[in-house]
């Protein structure tokens, strides 16, 4: 009784995902340990994927 | 004038707008209304014929009517982490906040309505097909044998879920994916299934558009990859992202979609074929732009806070909104 679509599912992305920054309240951005803001370092955001179309992305359900 | 940005706290993405619209000095307040009564409050009273309320969040008091536009980016269900949440409390805050918001003369980028309607990939396709953009041949049935009889006109097929959604219990993703030839499509009968012929691609499109500006890139597709794989968010390919020209006709064709929709952003997925066709796939109207922007340098961050950053429109502010904000 399994609809057609379900014979092609596969196992979720890990969705738990710890980020080297964090959200700063005051600032309305997140912030690196070090201070700095993440949106500003690209590099970082390429290397975590966090602003990736990602079905089942590491932080959000959709793309 | 305020922006007002409902999106989560991990949402770097939306970073990347806040810090453009920081330089510019428009003010913005974020919150999420998941956070609703624990740390972020609300009020709005209507007296003597008129309506007045503001929003709190993080020490930031805003007042309704200071509101020039309201980004929903990804915001939380509301009240979700109210100190006792319930299904109930949801839709009280809920209707609450939002109802209040659309009471406000500010933009929306995207109006609650029109994101809602969006969703619809059906009406999607069809849209698409009347703006004029080409579509592959598509089927959503439960109809075991129409799907066979679709597989005999079209025999390379792909299958994807109608809502995008995934389903839980346990927790699994369903990406487009090709169907096998001589695939038995009886359990087609067991829920609404949308195949559609798979398009032989050499490059995938996202097409961004804020208001009437579009931004596209293009991604190559690896020579001599697998065929099988279709989706190019499940792909192993490591090409990068680069602009790329958007044709007039179909720049003309993704406006046309775009005001039908009563969208203000929109993110469009191609599949350009090796006729060098773009082949309309979805599009999402809260679709992710981070990843672009960083491998093309396009400025997409900085144009949708331009938009979010322009005058609201002159109106009566007695009047409650519309769903047509998406003038640019």
């Amino acid at each position: 009784m399994q609809p057609f679509t379900l014979n092609y599912a596969r196992p979720a992305a890990e969705l738990e995902f710890s980020t080297p920054y964090a959200y700063d309240p005051g600032m309305q951005l997140n912030v690196t340990l070090d201070g700095r803001i993440a949106a500003r370092d690209h590099a970082l955001l390429r290397e975590l994927g966090t602003t990736t179309s990602t079905a089942g992305s590491k932080t959000h359900f959709d793309d | 004038m305020t922006v007002l940005i409902l999106t989560c706290e991990e949402d770097v993405t939306a970073d990347m707008v806040v810090v453009h619209l920081n330089a510019a000095g428009v003010p913005v307040v974020r919150l999420d209304p998941a956070d609703l009564t624990h740390s972020v409050a609300l009020s709005g009273e209507y007296v003597h014929g008129a309506f007045r309320g503001h929003l709190s969040s993080a020490g930031r008091l805003v007042s309704l009517d200071g509101l020039r536009s309201v980004w929903v980016r990804r915001p939380g269900e509301a009240a979700a982490r109210a100190a006792q949440p319930s299904a109930w409390l949801t839709e009280e805050a809920s209707q609450a906040l939002y109802g209040m918001l659309r009471g406000t003369g500010a933009r929306w980028m995207n109006h609650p309505d029109a994101s809602r309607r969006a969703r619809y990939k059906p009406w999607q396709l069809r849209l698409a097909q009347l703006s004029g953009l080409p579509v592959p041949a598509t089927i959503v049935t439960t109809f075991p044998q129409a799907a066979r009889e679709f597989a005999d006109r079209y025999p390379d097929l792909v299958v994807k879920p109608v809502s995008g959604a995934h389903p839980q219990d346990p927790p699994r993703a369903v990406p487009t994916t090709r169907v096998p030839p001589g695939a038995d499509f009886a359990a087609v009968a067991y829920g609404p299934t949308l195949l559609q012929r798979r398009v032989a691609k050499r490059a995938d499109i996202r097409l961004t558009a804020v208001g009437d500006r579009i931004l596209a890139a293009r991604k190559e597709t690896a020579p001599g990859g697998d065929p099988d794989v279709v989706d190019v968010r499940y792909s192993p390919s490591t090409a990068p992202w680069r602009p790329a020209d958007v044709p007039p006709r179909l720049a003309e064709a993704v406006r046309r979609y775009l005001r039908e929709a009563e969208l203000a952003y929109g993110a469009f997925d191609f599949a350009e074929d090796a006729d060098g066709t773009w082949w309309f796939l979805e599009c999402n109207q809260s679709g992710q732009f981070g990843f672009v922007e960083v491998d093309t340098g396009q400025p997409i961050a900085r144009t949708i806070a331009q938009w979010l950053a322009d005058a609201p429109p002159e109106r009566d502010a007695r009047q409650p909104d519309r769903c047509d904000s998406t003038a640019s």
